[in-house]
């Protein structure tokens, strides 16, 4: 089978059969929703995890930035929706300039230096009380529209805008990936300076990726204000966004582009749907223990572990 | 106002002296093995959780509940070790995810066992008020543990400064392999500091459940706290962790005091952010390139 082929029957999937299997049962496509949101920051997250080769804790400034952005924008300056989310992704990128100066750093310093911008931004949005609401958080801001008939604004309609955002990050970042600068980057990756040496600024590259990836995360995190209407600083800067979106990326294998989508999916309807029936408190612990297994028995992620498995079959077969 | 001021300076010193007691463990194995143990909050709670139930089931002080918590923390902190010592490829950056890992375990098994309910301790004498020089008050129990803090901290000093295994564990830190080669057992150091580490993790426990409040979520900000101090300490300076945790208590203090509450956190993340940019080998590290 081809990779269009392939693609096509995805596409028809994800538009066609999902959405008429389970388009009457508001619960699951609530659930799905909330799992492709996961998505998308484990797609930004790994992206930069993979290209830009940096580690991050705190992801979770950029979904705030980019859900209190959308809301304001939407609510005080009288916005449209879909124009508001896109500005939303560029005031998370405005805000991972300020971030910028950790890129000096490497390893774990990056990791807790933008786990201390989450910090810094989540206070910050409940101390500006005149201007985010403070603690109290904004309630109804504007639901997504309806776009020639279709209402955007429902759960299904939420489940293609949130699709089409995911599909479109992950499009994005198998072009950066094809073209010279992911070259450039995967060079990084193996030696930074013998690739400086070759003449690539390699921290102007690693501040792009940073950008996108905030961008994204931005968006993802204005499309979840305008979906479930409500926001408040210790919700939308909630490490658990960046705790989900790294399992999940993890999970699937975040040196893949299709990992994390697949690793947010099954991660968190496996957490809601068993684990939280099991376990209604804590549940959550099955996300450590997936961590912890993961990186100890498959770092790659979960694909290459069936991959892996499926090829020696073949293998075998053929012999 | 001069009173507030030297109240909350004071308060300062004493928050920083407890601060050093949980930073000192992460320093001391980041030190050791280069590895930033993201657990180390959750297991200074789990200690704190410890003398909780000792206190509430057997209705021992909490001080006599030390040896039991000292096994229960120095036991998981070895599982902790083994994890990690499981690792072979890119061992810095996937220890960090694992004890990340290991850090949402533990938040929520101690969430299953004792709920998420508030707890402090319930023997009076913790609580009781100190008056020094008239004005300046404390709690017993503060005063308590900024003491062993302090010891504490001398005490690790020393013996990594004077004694044979003190010697050996710099020595891995510096080249394990040229350690080797002088007879030092790796292995048996880098287990000897996940233990030291864990004994300091425990009696901050105690410090945290008889001075504050004990809650399941609370694990994570003390790493981060424990990160920062490391951070403005530099690697490799016991006396900088100390330094560091009473800039950090007293920057924090005078925040709550002269500002507000809600900024106290922001102070300790601004602090450590100006640090890391400006200074990248901390206040008292000796020089040496990040990362």
């Amino acid at each position: 089978m081809t990779n269009a082929i392939k693609l096509a029957i995805f596409l028809v999937l994800a538009y066609g059969a999902v959405p008429l299997a389970l388009g009457g049962n508001p619960y699951v496509i609530g659930l799905i929703v909330a799992s492709l949101t996961i998505g998308g920051i484990s797609v930004a997250w790994a992206l930069l995890g993979n290209l830009g080769g940096m580690v991050s804790f705190g992801h979770a400034a950029f979904f705030g930035v980019g859900a209190y952005v959308s809301a304001l924008l939407t609510m005080r300056a009288g916005w449209p929706v879909f124009p508001a989310m896109l500005a939303a992704g560029v005031g998370a990128a405005i805000a991972s300039v300020a971030t910028m100066p950790a890129l000096r750093l490497r390893g774990p310093y990056f990791a807790l230096a933008i786990l201390a911008y989450a910090e810094i931004f989540r206070i910050l949005a409940t101390e500006l009380k005149s201007v985010t609401g403070g603690a109290a958080g904004l309630l109804s801001i504007p639901r997504l529209p309806m776009v020639l008939g279709i209402d955007f604004g429902s759960k299904l309609g939420g489940y293609f805008v949130i699709l089409t955002i995911v599909l479109l990050a992950m499009t994005g970042y198998q072009l950066i990936r094809r073209s010279p600068y992911g070259l450039a980057l995967k060079a990084m990756h193996d030696s930074e300076d013998a690739t400086k040496v070759v003449g690539v600024n390699s921290t102007m590259l690693k501040a792009w990726m940073l950008m996108v990836s905030a961008f994204i995360t931005g968006v993802v995190g204005a499309f979840n204000a305008h979906y479930i209407n409500f926001l408040e600083p210790d919700y939308a800067f909630a490490g658990l966004w960046t705790t989900l979106a790294i399992v999940s990326a993890i999970f699937g294998g975040y040196r893949t582009v299709t990992g994390p989508l697949l690793g947010a999916v099954v991660v968190y309807l496996v957490d809601q749907l068993l684990f939280k029936a099991i376990l209604p408190q804590g549940h959550q612990i099955v996300l450590g223990v997936l961590l912890g297994a993961m990186i100890l028995f498959s770092p790659g992620g979960l694909m290459p572990l069936l991959v892996a498995k499926f090829t020696r079959k073949e293998a075998s077969h053929a012999a | 106002m001069i009173d507030l001021i030297a109240q909350s300076l004071f308060s300062g010193l004493l928050s920083g002296a407890y601060y050093a007691l949980i930073a000192l463990g992460l320093a001391l194995v980041f030190g050791t093995m280069r590895v930033i143990n993201l657990a180390h909050g959750e297991l200074v709670l789990l200690g704190a959780y410890v003398s909780y139930t000792a206190e509430e089931r057997l209705g021992l002080d909490p001080l006599a509940s030390l040896p039991l918590a000292l096994m229960v923390v120095i036991a998981a902190n070895m599982v902790v070790y083994y994890l990690i010592s499981l690792i072979k490829k890119d061992r810095e950056l996937n220890s960090l995810i694992l004890t990340f890992g290991i850090g949402v375990i533990l938040t929520n098994a101690m969430l299953m066992i004792w709920s998420a309910d508030i707890h402090s301790a319930t023997t009076p004498w913790y609580h009781d008020a100190v008056i020094l020089f008239d004005t300046l008050f404390a709690m017993q129990a503060e005063l308590v543990f900024a003491g062993a803090g302090v010891v504490l901290v001398g005490a690790v000093w020393w013996w990594l400064e004077k004694t044979w295994y003190g010697r050996a564990l710099r020595a891995v830190a510096s080249n394990r392999d040229a350690a080797k080669l002088m007879g030092v057992d790796p292995r048996l150091t880098e287990i000897l500091s996940f233990a030291v580490a864990g004994l300091l993790a425990t009696v901050s426990g105690l410090a945290l459940y008889t001075a504050k409040v004990i809650q399941p979520s609370l694990g994570h900000n003390l790493t981060v706290k424990a990160f920062i101090i490391t951070v403005l300490a530099g690697i490799g300076s016991v006396p900088g962790v100390l330094l560091g945790a009473v800039l950090l208590g007293v920057v924090e203090s005078l925040t709550v005091t002269i500002a507000s509450s809600a900024l106290q956190e922001l102070a300790g993340m601004v602090l450590f952010l100006v640090v890391l940019l400006l200074m990248p080998s901390g206040l008292f590290g000796r020089a040496k390139r990040r990362g």
